[in-house]
Parts: C-alpha cells; structure tokens; sequence
C-alpha cells in the first residue's frame, strides 16, 4: 500500500513537472518580448529591466533559474504587469482559499444531494418522482455553469434582492457564506445532476441483482437492504466520475469568479491573461494542474476503502 | 431406356405457386416472410422515431442550423453594421408587440417631470406613460415608460427582433451568425476527434499486445493533464483563431473515442467472422475498417452527438475567459459574456443567447440519448 501511495506521488510530481516545462516554454517562447509596448522606456532601461527579471539569459537558463527559485526558496516569480514588481506568491496567496472555499465546497454539497436524489430515482423508478427528477437532470447536465450563474445573479440577486450581486470581499462570517450562496449554487447543479444520473443507473441495475433478493430473503426490509448492500455497491463506478466532474467544476469556476466578482485564482487568471502577465498565468496554471493532480491522488487511493475487492497496486 | 434425374427435365420443374404450407396436424403455424428484412439502421430508425422527445430534439436542431445558415443572408443588417443612433434598443417583434411583450418600450426611471414637455429628449408620442409621482429635494420626479425606438429617434417600421447592442449591432443577426460560428467550432472538432480516436483506438485494438500498451500509456499521459491548463497554453500557443479553437478542442477529446473504439475491437477481433475472413486471406486494412469497425457505428455516432455540446461549452468557457472568438466576429459565447456586463441595465442582451445555448445543449444531449437507445437498446435510461 505504502509503495503504491508512494509510486503515484511520484508520477503524479512527474506530470506536474512536464506541466510546468511545457507551461513554462510556451509562455516564454510566445513572440514579443514583456516590455515591448512600454514606448516610454529607453533602451537601457529595458536591458535593465530585462537582466533584473533574468529575460536577457537563454531560455533554459531561464528555466533553470525559475526552478531553482520555485522548488528552493518558494519564489514564483515577479508580477510584470498587473501589480508592478509584487511578488507572484503574495499576489495569489489570498486567492487560493477562496477559490479552495468555492470548488470544494461546490463539490461536497453536490455528492449527498446528488446520491440522494439518485437512491429516491431508482427506488421509485418509473413513477412521476423519477420522471420529475430525471427532467431536471437532463436540464441541468445540459445547461452550462455559467449561464445558471447569469439567471441566479439577475433574478435572485438583482430583481429580487436576496442575496448580493457580487461578492464583497471584505466580509466575514455569515455575510461571506451569503455572497458565496449563489456561485456555489450554480457551479453544484450540473454536478448534482450528473451524480443523480449515474447513480440512479447504476443502484437501479444493482437492485435487480440476486444478492439484492438473498438480502431480502434473508429477512432484510426493502430499506435495509438498499442501504446496507445496494447502495454501497453502486458507490465504486461512481468515483469514475468525481474526476471529471470536479474538474468541470474548477473549469465552471473559473468563468463564474469572473461573474460575481469573486477575487480567487479564476479571476486572476483570467485578468493575467488578458493583460498579459505571465508569470501570474504560469503560477496560476500550476495552482489548477496541482489541485486536479491531487483530486485525481484521492479518488485513485480512496477506491480500496469504498471497496475492499479492489487491491492497491495491480497484483493479480 | 433408364430414365435418369435431372432437374432440367420439363416434368421436373415445379413453379413456386404449386407449393403449398403443410402442417403433419393442426394449423399451419409458419407464414411466408411478407415484410421486406429491416436492417441495421432502419432498425435503429424505428426505435428513434417512437420517442417523440428525440424527434422534438432533432426538429430544434435542424431549426437553428437552419436559421443559423439563413437569417444572416437574408437580414437587412450585417452582423457588424454599428450605428451609434440606435444602441442597446429594446427588442420588438411585428406580432408579439400587440400583444405587449417585445414592443420596444422600456421604463426609464427617476425623471424630472418638468423635462417631460422638451421634444429633443422625448420626441413626440415616445412616451407612453408616467407613474410614481414624488418629489425628491424640492424636483418633481417620475418613472416613465417610452417607447425606446421613437425615444432614439430610430424610423418607423424598423424593428429588432432581439434588440441590438452597445455598438448599435442588431442582435439577431449577430446571434444567428454567432450560432453558426460556434456549431461549425463543434461539428469541426468532433469530426477531427473522431477521426483520429477511429484509426488510433483501431490500431490500439486490433494489434493489441505491446502496440496496443505502448498506444494507451500515450493517451493516458496525455489524459492526465487537466484540460484547462492544456486548453489554456494550447491557445496561448496558437492564438485565438477558430481554427486553434477547433484543434484545442481535439487535443484532449480524441481520447475518450479511441478508448471506446479499443474496447469494440477487443470485443469482436475474436469471434468467428473475423477467423473466417483471416483465413480467406483478407487483408489487415479491410478486416479494421470493413469487417470489424462498422460494429462501431452506433457508439461512434451516439459519441459524437455526446460530443457536440460539450465542445459548445468550451468555446463559449473561452471566449468568456478572453481567450474565445474576438470581436467583432460573432459566438454564442462572446455575446454572452458581453451581454453578461450590462445584465443589470439591458437583461435581453444576455437573456436571448443563454436560451439559445441552453436549448441547444438540451436538444443535442436528448438527441444523444435518442440516439444510444436506438442503437444500443440495452442501454436504455442509462
């Protein structure tokens, strides 16, 4: 177990090291230098400034450099353009929890809400519940996060007044979980309707099965049987999806920051893209590779304790 | 002299209608095969056509390819005409406006009741009425309701179904074209993805043994990069074109069908069909592509249709991160993030493309349902 934990760390720092060369390269190798459109700036300035920031050195110099800096002393880089000359780790270290706060919190409340709606589904299969649940399911897999966010903002937040239409930053406590209430509502929709979907299939399937009938034979009420044997047999092909899902989920994030204002990595990368700083979309582009690679760890590691047949590390 | 059989002789030659159905007792219980035999996809066509939702869905599909290919050809404006003298105009329909809704009017709140008379601001017979009376700081105010088209002085008859944006560009055009730009992103890409997901999930499969290892360990390393670092720097890299666009939606994608593809050739490379043609001495190309991938055509095409709203998805995902189609060219997603800014003041901006978009996913993920149980029964409700 303790070889296979440490097997896939290492593949995952592996995949997290090619993700950082090949970010890496293609932000450097892009046309244009940084500073090309400040006019004002001699040309000396610009040598300076370019040998301060390591640009005047070769790129896999660079690169080694950034490196030494990153895995030695923490240091991702310099701001070049949206905070001139602040470092790239102040910048974001007040973005990750919010965005942490937003993604997982999105995640944990679509997993029950979804096994719920997916176990009443199955167990009443065919009737008006199912048809009810299932037409909600198809409306919310199909539509996209970002347009139940725009709906959410304008009639709960603006026509109605509910809760706020941005996100104030300041705010602690009660207040913050208000202003969160909605992104997390939009970006937990599509999820829960996935996890319905998929559950809902799979216990309907496991309900028909024989040991489901020894169950009842046995003795076991319909009740008992569906949750003690039922349900946790159809929790291993569910993990399949909590990958793709979350990683929806982070994508949905993205763009939904940006809607309520939201100061988390999202908006960051969005703005360092669009204006252009680099070494802020580097940083951010690692946050988002680490935090999928880590859910990726969990879910692949959690599979021997939902289901005890599976054996860690491939023997046969 | 010895008669000896054969079946040319005249007495020999027995026509089809003297034969008659027998039964040792009781009735005859086999009939003649009447029906034509039904193959492969008129089978599946049959099944398609008894759920009404799939039709339904494919009915709005086709009707907003349509309108995508002809509202731009056909309309009176260009998708990139601005004119500053009729920006953000409410939408108005020739029908609807009678019965109130699309009308062209708009409430205008917080006036000065004395400016109410002066013909510049308010032309004549804009405005259509005053309520709510009160007097702010010693200034007789009101809310007003105008009818916006005669209030922006635009002429009479003119009429913009959606209401046009802060460039003064009709929105109808511009979301139809916007349609057609992000349907042709999708249908681009699923072709490209599903191209390559055949050859290389059927080399994968059909080889099998060290090919077949070598094949998957590269998608699952390309597969465990997440997809928006990859879409990111891919157009980061290439640049915002549609054609980047197209290709950082296969980078990724092509995986998931050439997996499937893998499987279906694992699961017939085996069978007797397959042996039988070998030893006739078909060739590897013919068995991959005639003998055994048409097994797969089911699953392809349901794959594909999976396939189309998702690559909706993203190219509307980028153009709200800034990394989409630029303007002035048009997408659903940039006149959702654009109308997204102005939500509060213009709600019609953003309401039209996310009803679009929204029913458009809709109808392709029920046409993909309809399309997985016409081929594949057995999946039903999955």
């Amino acid at each position: 177990m303790a070889k296979y934990i440490a097997q896939r760390i290492v593949a995952m720092l592996l995949t997290l090291f090619i993700i950082i060369t090949i970010g890496f390269m293609v932000i450097r190798l892009m046309p244009g230098g940084i500073f090309d459109e400040a006019v004002d700036m001699t040309f000396e300035q610009k040598a300076a400034l370019e040998a301060k920031y390591n640009l005047d050195k070769p790129i896999p110099i660079q690169y080694a450099l950034f490196l030494k800096g990153l895995v030695l002393e923490g240091d991702w880089g310099t701001s070049l353009k949206m905070h001139i000359n602040v470092p790239v780790w102040d910048i974001i270290k007040t973005k990750i929890p919010v965005t942490l706060y937003i993604n997982f919190f999105a995640l944990l409340i679509s997993l029950p809400l979804g096994i719920a709606f997916g176990i009443v589904a199955a167990i009443r299969k065919n009737t008006m519940t199912d048809y009810l649940i299932s037409f909600m399911v198809v409306i919310f897999i199909s539509v996209p996060s970002f347009i139940f966010a725009t709906l959410l903002q304008y009639f709960v937040a603006f026509r109605a007044g509910w809760f706020p239409i941005i996100f104030d930053a300041t705010s602690v406590g009660f207040e913050k979980f208000r202003g969160l209430a909605l992104p997390i509502l939009a970006l937990s929709l599509g999820p829960i309707a996935r996890v319905t979907r998929y559950l809902r299939a799979e216990l309907a399937e496991t309900i028909n099965s024989d040991f489901m009938l020894l169950a009842k034979t046995k003795g076991l009420t319909e009740r008992q049987a569906t949750i003690n044997h039922g349900i946790r047999n159809s929790m291993l092909p569910l993990m399949n999806i909590i990958v793709p899902m979350f990683t929806g989920i982070m994508g949905g994030s993205l763009v939904i920051e940006t809607i309520f204002s939201i100061p988390g990595m999202g908006g960051i990368m969005v703005k360092s893209i669009n204006a252009p700083d680099y070494t802020v979309t580097l940083a951010a582009l690692i946050f988002y590779s680490l935090i999928s690679l880590i859910t990726v760890l969990i879910v692949d590691l959690s599979y021997g304790i939902i289901d005890p047949r599976v054996r860690m590390g491939g023997k046969k | 002299m010895a008669k000896f059989y054969s079946s040319d002789a005249p007495e020999y030659q027995v026509g089809k209608e003297q034969f008659e159905f027998v039964q040792m007792q009781g009735d005859i219980a086999d009939e003649t095969f009447k029906d034509k035999p039904i193959g492969f996809f008129k089978d599946a066509m049959l099944r398609f056509c008894r759920s009404k939702i799939s039709i339904v869905a494919f009915v709005g599909i086709v009707l907003v390819i349509t309108l995508s290919l002809v509202v731009p050809f056909i309309s009176r404006w260009d998708y990139n005409d601005q004119d500053l003298n009729r920006i953000n105009l409410p939408p108005k329909m020739p029908v609807l406006e009678n019965a109130g809704i699309l009308d062209g009017t708009r409430w205008l709140t917080n006036r000065r009741v004395d400016g109410l008379g002066d013909t510049n601001r308010y032309p004549e017979g804009s405005i259509l009425r005053v309520i709510n009376h009160r007097m702010v700081q010693g200034v007789e105010m009101c809310d007003i309701k105008v009818d916006y088209y005669k209030y922006s002085g635009v002429e009479e008859g003119t009429y913009f179904w959606m209401g046009t944006d802060y460039l003064g560009r009709d929105l109808w055009v511009r979301m139809w074209r916007g349609a057609r730009v992000s349907l042709a992103i999708a249908f681009i890409s699923v072709i490209c993805n599903v191209c390559i997901g055949i050859v290389y999930g059927s080399i994968a499969g059909y080889y099998g043994g060290k090919v077949d290892m070598l094949m998957m360990r590269i998608t699952e390393i390309i597969g465990s990069f997440p997809e928006i670092v990859v879409v990111t720097l891919f157009i980061l890299f290439f640049g915002t074109g549609m054609l980047s666009i197209c290709l950082c939606l296969v980078v990724q994608n092509w995986i998931g069908t050439a997996r499937m593809i893998r499987s279906q050739f694992y699961r017939y490379k085996g069978s007797e069909y397959v042996l039988a043609a070998r030893t006739l001495g078909v060739k590897d190309m013919a068995l991959i592509f005639r003998h055994i991938l048409p097994n797969s055509i089911g699953p392809i095409i349901t794959r594909a249709m999976i396939a189309v709203p998702s690559a909706i998805f993203t190219e509307s995902f980028l153009a709200y991160i800034g990394l989409g189609i630029r303007a002035p060219e048009s997408s659903i997603g940039v006149l959702l993030s654009q109308g997204q800014k102005v939500m509060q003041q213009y709600p019609n901006q953003v309401f039209f493309p996310a009803v679009v978009i929204s029913l458009l996913m809709i109808a392709f993920n029920m046409l993909s349902n309809g399309l997985r149980d016409a081929f594949d029964p057995t999946q039903r409700g999955a």
